[in-house]
């Protein structure tokens, strides 16, 4: 292929997971003609990052797990290259600098590149062999670690490091988990239910320091050990960081796009440059609540923002604005569940505010359902089935439950699918 | 309340227990009810309004009885009153719905195209004056105003005959030479109020005289029968005007039908009931006589007892009384117009723009075709509610006898001016 | 794109006897292995109505969108199938649907959802009562597609308007056996009586008078029950006919109960004669009778709320509708056509007209979606027996002055003006969210 002309593209989408590929469908919807690429900086074909734990755990393969085959791209009319990585972006002139020199100009142009592994300064870290949990690279060489570590240390207690010890446990590894924060899975689940599900964990062998932080890591051998805030040492034949993730916005610099805790955009997914969208973890997601609840980081809001910027991106005029990100959450451990949709009451909350609990204590089944003004603000469960579709629908729409919340809490699943049949079906 | 029928209860009774003719005592606007009751309608639509109203609650009543088994309709108006039975006789209803003066007047917009839909509605005008003044009495007002509509409009002169007239009534309109709707009038007060001794006919025999309802034959709205009504129909190029002269063209032909199919009913009803009414035009003491006044409703009563007694004074005097208005029977009118030398109508409203009455115009217009040249005086009176009594006839004949020796006035002679 | 089969759920049929619950749990306990029924029939206490959840086998499936395996995916028959053999049991397909279509089963270990039984719904074979049905309907009006057309191709419509929309799609679903009213205006007007002896419809259709629209077909509706037969009394009026002169007959009618349904088109004016003032035109609105000058600036004064009037009539069923939200009004109609089985139903639709509003001619849809979401116009609905309810949110509302300037008849406003709309529609969307918390009506009109 020529690759000196600088080749043009209607559409360029940067980046090829949950929201570049969203976004792609949504062009497609409405313009079937245009020009469209899709550049990704990966070898293999696109894989979610929430299926790698199920890779750690050798329930699945290198193969059958791609987000998308080849022939999806083909199919769409879209022209897929791998190993694309874009290393600057020029919005006055309207194209992309590839690693290798090559000049792609764009229409219209997303931004999807998700996000890359924050690793905290600790010290000695960068000094010894660890592991993270981004790419399908990084769950094969877990998996392969963990079958031999013998003795595990996962830094932080989010979702990643929650499936990823779960996994090291169940292949015999001794494995510790180290959170700064007081409680497992923080934002999603409060302390009753993080103390739930935290004595499952211990249960299965698995230790659990909480409030506690890794000081130092020295090397020992191929293996290191870390040291604790109280001194205290624990070997880790294998080490995971998994204390959340950046927006990979490196590429940016320069390019006049705005970025703060992420890349900044608009109810649309525009960004602050004409014809750049941006969508997915790359960008700063605005919660929905308007407050300080954390946003970001859901994969099924990552699919809303492709869709919206897709949409807006083709012109299509069904388009509406992303009502902002909503936390959620479906967390299976050791063949049990949790469901978390929105958020739960602050503790300076006030008298507009209503949480509704039953449950949580022994063996029971924990349910809490959070209202402000009468309306859902957040459900969450743990050994309880309901509709986390139907809940996060139902915060959307600023519902006033009234007397059926009481219902919702005694039976969220049917309760939930009463309202859902009353308002939208 | 008349002495037979005394009370609700008794009143389906009083139907029941017939066999031969059953008498009632009862006014005009019980009577008319009556005659709905022996009519069967499937839908009767009413709004109170005096001297009306009575004749609506004994019509409901009857139905709350179960005397009459029909569809009843407490509608918000006069305007919705006979839309609601123009749906009705879409659908093959027999209806029937009584009004007058300021009803008459709201009900005007579907009262004008009732006829032009060519629905066989019965509607009694129990007559009112108009207003203003102010005035609740009865007179000719209301139904001389709406003569151009192309309803059939008939006159009774008797508590009985607006019985008998009501069931006629039926046969007129749906006979399907004449498709049209029919307004039998009473006089407010005179006959509305006024309370005698009637027959009642026999319900079978008069089920027998009117056979079923026969409505919609010809235009309908049903499924059943698919058709658009009242499509736009005229403007200046296509088959709309011919089309629309043909609508006019046999209305006005239906019309003319009906003066045959009127005097067929009545000879009819006269061998079937025993009661004989002229169906067009009644002749009194007419033969020999010299002058005559023309009337027209109830004032005929006193207008005869008036011609008696100039006839027993040797004055050569007669009556004509119109029943029917329209269609107007013609050749009736000209036949008994030239029995006379000189003529004297009694109107009871005015015709502003002639300075005369209605019917004095009416009559008018007949005597063109008569042999000879007739004098021809107006005479108002009994507006809202004024008596017309004998000596008004007596100074109403008066009058017309001066037309043999003078010319004729063209200003009415005002009966109740000096009451 | 082809039409498909889907399973649609009639919920005034459904009684909630459960078979369908249970036969699909057998359809889907092969070899005794338990499972867990897909569709799941449940029931309003509050209504006394039952509802469903099971997949809707949606054309753009969310599931599918935020499935991380590729495990699910929408298939040339419709169905939107799930791969167990790429399913990582992550549930996330669960905050996907938003419909209880797909849902974990603690019996089998893994998320179910409804798979149409290979072409076979054993749950639709289970139903006795029709609430289910198993037809094909991929696209929103392929079931009205179906229906015959009672309206004669070649209405004669100004460019772009959408009332033949709502004329021809009232019609095919109440079907032939009705006889329909159109009181003067644009409806027939644009040819559904007919002209000069040629007919613009299939169904009995007659022009009332612009006033007795409601009581001629009082007289209809009670005849044709009176011969045992059951036919529905409808009329298309529009707004001038139906509130201004002609409400008097309308509200009698409904006074009384008369089983007839009553669809209004608001148009707010009288476009068919040139786009004269109504009671139903909004404030500041140009019409022919209101217009710009040095001493004018359109209507001085509010519409009436004729639906809301209506309402208070104690009818059997009140809504209100817009063509921008087509499902909705399919389904308003559904139960309007219900409800005149019993009593008065009246329907309300916002009709924006290219002509007379003064707008392109493509962008009528758009119109009518911006007069609601901008509370401009206020979907609800109201049955007797439960009172009124919002049909969609309406607490965060676009400025109106979205929905204005989309307007050539408001192109004069001032920022006063503008101010003033914006109050007005502040303060009709704040009563009606009174209204319907309070679940109003039910109790106070019925």
């Amino acid at each position: 292929m020529e690759r000196s002309a600088q080749q043009r593209f209607d559409y360029v989408v940067v980046g090829a997971s949950h929201a570049g590929i969203e976004a792609l469908r949504a062009i497609r919807a409405h313009d079937g003609d245009g020009s469209v690429a899709v550049l990704d900086r990966e070898v293999r074909l696109p894989v979610s990052p929430t299926v790698l734990p199920y890779v750690v755990s050798g329930k699945r393969g290198e193969d059958g797990i791609a987000l998308r085959e080849r022939r999806w791209f083909d199919e769409l009319r879209v022209d897929y290259r791998q190993q694309a990585r874009v290393t600057a972006v020029d919005s006055a002139k309207a194209s992309l600098s590839l690693g290798d020199g090559v000049e792609i100009g764009y229409g219209k142009l997303l931004l999807a590149t998700g996000a890359t592994p924050a690793v905290p300064p600790i010290d000695g870290l960068a000094a010894v062999r660890y592991h993270v949990l981004r790419t399908l690279d990084d769950a094969l060489a877990l998996r392969d670690a963990g079958r031999s570590a013998g003795r595990a240390v996962v830094l932080g207690a989010g979702l990643v490091g929650m499936h990823a010890a779960e996994n090291l446990a169940r292949v015999g590894a001794r494995v510790t988990i180290v959170e700064m924060r007081d409680q497992v899975l923080p934002g999603y689940f409060d302390a009753t239910a993080a103390a739930r599900i935290e004595a499952v964990f211990r249960r299965h062998g698995v230790e659990i320091l909480t409030g506690r932080r890794i000081e130092q890591v020295v090397a020992r051998g191929d293996a290191s050990a870390v040291a604790l805030d109280g001194g205290e040492l624990r070997d880790a034949g294998l080490l995971l960081v998994a204390a959340g993730v950046r927006p990979d916005v490196a590429y940016l610099a320069g390019s006049g796009i705005a970025v703060g805790r992420g890349v900044v955009v608009d109810a649309f997914m525009r960004t602050t440059v004409p014809n750049v969208w941006a969508a997915g973890d790359v960008v700063q997601t605005a919660s929905f609540f308007g407050d300080t609840t954390p946003a970001g980081g859901i994969l099924p809001d990552a699919v809303e923002q492709g869709r919206t910027a897709g949409m807006s991106m083709a012109g299509d005029p069904a388009v509406t604005a992303y009502p902002g990100g909503v936390p959620l959450n479906t967390y299976g451990f050791f063949g049990r569940r949790a469901l978390s949709v929105g958020r739960d009451a602050p503790a300076d909350a006030g008298p507009d505010w209503e949480v509704l609990v039953r449950g949580g204590t022994g063996s029971e089944d924990y349910l809490k359902i959070v209202l402000r003004e009468g309306r859902l603000q957040g459900v969450f469960g743990v050994d309880v089935l309901f509709d986390p579709g139907i809940m996060w629908e139902l915060i959307l729409r600023r519902v006033e439950l009234g007397a059926r919340a009481a219902a919702l809490l005694e039976n969220p699943e049917d309760a939930g699918r009463v309202l859902m049949s009353g308002l939208w079906r | 309340m008349s002495e037979v029928v005394d009370g609700t209860a008794s009143a389906a009774d009083a139907v029941a227990a017939k066999k031969e003719p059953k008498i009632l005592v009862c006014d005009g606007n019980e009577a008319a009810a009556w005659g709905v009751v022996l009519a069967r309608p499937d839908m009767v639509a009413v709004y109170p309004i005096t001297p009306q109203s009575s004749l609506a609650e004994y019509v409901a009543q009857f139905v709350a009885d179960g005397v009459l088994d029909a569809e009843l309709v407490e509608a918000e108006g006069e305007h919705s009153v006979l839309s609601v039975l123009h749906g009705a006789a879409l659908v093959g209803a027999r209806t029937y719905t009584a009004s007058c003066g300021q009803g008459l007047a709201f009900m005007f917009e579907p009262y004008f195209r009732t006829p032009n839909l060519r629905l066989p509605i019965v509607m009694s005008i129990v007559n009112r004056d108009g207003i203003t003044p102010q005035c609740v009495w009865g007179g000719q007002q209301d139904a001389m105003t709406v003569r151009e509509v192309g309803w059939i409009q008939l006159f009774c002169e008797t508590v009985q005959e607006v019985l008998d007239t009501v069931v006629m009534a039926y046969r007129i309109a749906e006979d399907r030479s004449v498709m049209l709707p029919v307004n039998v009038n009473h006089d407010g007060n005179y006959l509305s109020n006024g309370v005698v001794r009637i027959e009642l006919p026999d319900q079978a025999e008069v089920d027998d005289f009117l056979g079923t309802p026969d409505v919609n034959w010809h235009v309908a709205l049903d499924p059943e029968r698919p058709m658009g009504v009242d499509p736009l129909t005229g403007g200046a190029t296509g088959p709309g005007p011919a089309l629309f002269v043909g609508y006019r063209r046999g209305h006005c032909e239906g019309m003319q039908n009906a003066l045959r199919a009127i005097v067929e009913i009545h000879e009819e009803w006269a061998r079937r009931f025993g009661r004989r009414y002229a169906p067009l035009v009644e002749e009194y003491r007419l033969d020999d006589a010299d002058c005559a006044l023309v009337t027209i409703g109830s004032m005929a009563g006193a207008a005869k007892d008036a011609v008696d007694a100039a006839r027993e004074a040797g004055v050569p005097v007669g009556l004509i009384r119109i029943k029917t208005l329209r269609p107007f029977p013609l050749d009736a009118m000209v036949a008994a117009l030239d029995k006379a030398r000189a003529v004297g109508v009694v109107d009871r409203a005015v015709s502003y723009g002639w300075n005369s009455g209605p019917v004095h115009q009416e009559t008018l217009a007949a005597l063109h075709y008569c042999q000879r040249r007739i004098p021809c005086l107006s005479l108002i009176g009994g507006l809202a509610g004024a008596d017309l009594t004998q000596a008004h006839f007596a100074r109403a004949i008066a009058e017309t006898v001066k037309l043999l020796d003078a010319p004729c006035p063209r200003t009415p002679v005002w009966l109740n001016a000096e009451d | 794109m082809s039409a498909t089969p889907t399973i649609a759920f009639d919920a005034a049929r459904c009684d909630g006897c459960g078979e369908c619950m249970k036969a699909c749990q057998v359809a889907k306990s092969d070899d005794g292995r338990p499972a867990q029924s897909r569709i799941r029939i449940v029931r309003d206490d509050e209504t006394g109505s039952w509802g469903i959840a099971q997949c809707r086998q949606c054309g753009d499936p969310r599931c599918a969108s935020v499935c991380p395996a590729a495990a699910l995916a929408k298939g040339g028959d419709g169905v939107v199938a799930w791969d167990a053999g790429r399913c990582v049991n992550c549930l996330i397909c669960t905050a996907g649907c938003t419909y209880g279509g797909i849902a974990f089963s603690a019996a089998e270990g893994h998320v179910v959802k409804c798979d149409q039984c290979a072409g076979a719904p054993q749950c639709v074979a289970a139903c006795r009562r029709g609430a289910l049905r198993y037809v094909t309907a991929a696209k929103l009006y392929n079931r009205w597609g179906e229906l015959e057309d009672l309206f004669v191709p070649g209405l004669g419509g100004c460019q772009g308007c959408n009332t033949e929309l709502i004329m021809r799609h009232a019609l095919r679903r109440i079907g032939p056996n009705t006889v329909l009213a159109t009181p003067p205006g644009c409806i027939p007007g644009m040819g559904s009586v007919g002209y000069n002896g040629m007919l613009g419809c299939k169904v009995p259709v007659f022009h009332p008078l612009l006033t007795n629209t409601a009581s001629m077909l009082t007289g209809i509706r009670r005849q044709f029950k009176r011969k045992g037969r059951d036919v529905t009394a409808l009329a298309l009026a529009g707004d001038g006919g139906a509130g201004d002169v002609g409400f008097q007959s309308l509200s009698g009618a409904a006074e009384r109960g008369e089983q007839i349904l009553f669809v209004c088109v608001d148009n707010e004016g009288y476009m068919n004669t040139g786009a004269q003032r109504s009671g139903s035109t909004t404030y500041g609105a140009w019409t022919a009778t209101t217009p710009i000058g040095e001493a004018a600036r359109g209507k001085t004064q509010e519409a009436k709320n004729l639906p809301l009037l209506m309402m208070w009539h104690g009818c059997e069923y009140v809504a209100t509708a817009s063509t921008a939200f087509m499902e909705d009004f399919y389904a308003k109609l559904e139960a309007a056509l219900d409800a005149s089985g019993r009593g008065f139903a009246y329907l309300h639709l916002y009709s924006p007209c290219t002509s007379g509003w003064r707008f392109p001619s493509a962008a009528n849809v758009e119109v009518a979606r911006k007069a609601v979401e901008t509370n401009f116009a206020v979907l609800w609905e109201y049955r007797r027996s439960h009172g009124l309810r919002l049909s969609r949110d309406i607490d965060e509302p676009a400025p109106v002055v979205d929905y204005l300037k989309l307007l050539g008849k408001f192109g004069h406003l001032d920022a006063a003006q503008v101010a003033h709309i914006q109050a007005h529609v502040d303060r009709q969307a704040q009563v009606l969210r009174e209204l319907a918390r309070a679940g109003c009506g039910a109790d106070a009109v019925g």
